[in-house]
């Protein structure tokens, strides 16, 4: 996972129009994978430290909480119905969204946009 | 260049005793099919149909913007008026613009929370339409998310409207008409989607009148995509079976804008719904 979301801080340094999507977002986002914790630490718009967990110490906005095969078809070029998007994971039973949601969604083309980054990536 | 084959007009119509002025589109020839848009969108999602001249060589295609949509007016006085569209004044809505055209007995397509209104109006208003396309339709469904994200005064309730509605996006979309049909959210007033979803995710009258819809008068054709999260195929097969007579296409790579989203994709099963009235 880690792997991916190195790509991920690459990839976003090298897309403008997310950068300015994002100008105003800093914040700690939850990503828990098949209960593994990593903790993406976002200023303005640039994803500045990814941490692993477990931590009870590292305060977070909001989390995506979903397992790693729903993750790997969310991020292949033509993903299946229910794996096409985030809120996919939650409509299907196979993520869960929580924490400070309006946050989330003032900043969701950002945060949709970032997360789809791997998309087609060789590996991911 | 090229200069297409719609043509856009007003009508005034009374409404709730009030004037509306309301903005149309047509074109085409024939059978009249009124088409309706989605929550927090307009007219402007039906115009690849519209320049579809297979389909109107024998099709009058007309679509409208509601009022607070596109180029249609809110009414005087909205300005401390809460919007909150109802099915009574939809259903008002629609029949005052069918009556004001002078359309006879049209076919009615309607996406989303038009499919909704066309079953609705399957149901109480019958006789005054030849038959219903109801595309992205059923009976009923509680938002999954809170309409009072889409209007809010610190954030851009257009922009937050549009990146939750893309979850209701084909992957297999044309990359330009997602964002197209993206724009027309982006563009809605403020308020409107929050109004419109509020009518489409809290009225659950629709249901049980479902069974009273006599498709052997006025037929009932469903339509839907297989990557709508909001309808979902199964909201649609359930609206479907619980209508005796109804028919239901389910198209495996569109969602929830399907004439808007992939024409292309969409047009096979608009044609097949069109054979499918009288």
């Amino acid at each position: 996972m880690i792997d991916i979301f190195t790509h991920i801080q690459k990839t976003l340094d090298q897309t403008p129009h997310l950068l300015r999507l994002g100008r105003l977002f800093s914040e700690t986002v939850l990503i828990e994978v098949d209960g593994e914790e990593f903790y993406l630490t976002f200023e303005k718009g640039h994803l500045v430290a990814v941490v692993e967990g477990p931590s009870r110490k590292t305060p977070w906005s909001f989390a995506l909480r979903v397992d790693r095969d729903a993750l790997d078809k969310f991020w292949q070029p033509l993903p299946e119905p229910g794996f096409h998007d985030i809120f996919g994971f939650v409509k299907i039973g196979r993520g869960r969204v929580d924490g400070d949601i309006l946050k989330l969604v003032k900043n969701l083309r950002f945060f949709k946009e970032v997360m789809a980054l791997p998309r087609g990536m060789k590996g991911a | 260049m090229t200069i297409e084959a719609i043509t856009g007009r007003y009508l005034t119509v009374q409404i709730a005793g009030a004037p509306r002025r309301i903005y149309f589109e047509e074109a085409g020839q024939g059978r009249p099919v009124i088409c309706l848009h989605t929550a927090g969108a307009d007219t402007r999602q039906w115009r690849h149909l519209m320049n579809d001249a297979e389909i109107t060589s024998s099709n009058r295609l007309i679509a409208f913007d509601m009022p607070w949509h596109g180029k249609s007016l809110p009414p005087e006085g909205f300005e401390t008026e809460e919007y909150l569209l109802t099915t009574e004044a939809y259903i008002e809505t629609v029949l005052a613009v069918i009556d004001g055209l002078d359309l006879g007995k049209p076919v009615l397509a309607g996406c989303s929370m038009g499919g909704r209104i066309a079953l609705q109006l399957a149901a109480l208003h019958p006789d005054k339409f030849s038959g219903f396309i109801a595309i992205e339709a059923s009976d009923f469904q509680p938002a999954w998310y809170d309409i009072d994200w889409f209007h809010r005064p610190d954030a851009h309730g257009g922009e937050m409207g549009a990146a939750l509605v893309s979850a209701n996006i084909s992957p297999y979309a044309p990359n330009a008409e997602r964002w197209n049909t993206l724009w027309m959210f982006m563009q809605s007033g403020p308020g409107v989607f929050r109004g419109d979803l509020s009518f489409y995710t809290k009225d659950d009258s629709l249901i049980p009148r479902l069974p009273t819809i006599d498709t052997s008068q006025t037929p009932v054709h469903i339509i839907v995509g297989a990557y709508d999260l909001t309808c979902t195929p199964e909201d649609a097969k359930r609206t479907a079976d619980a209508i005796p007579g109804a028919t239901l296409a389910v198209m495996d790579e569109l969602g929830h804008f399907p004439m808007s989203e992939h024409p292309e994709g969409f047009r096979p099963f608009f044609v097949d719904a069109l054979a499918k009235m009288p």
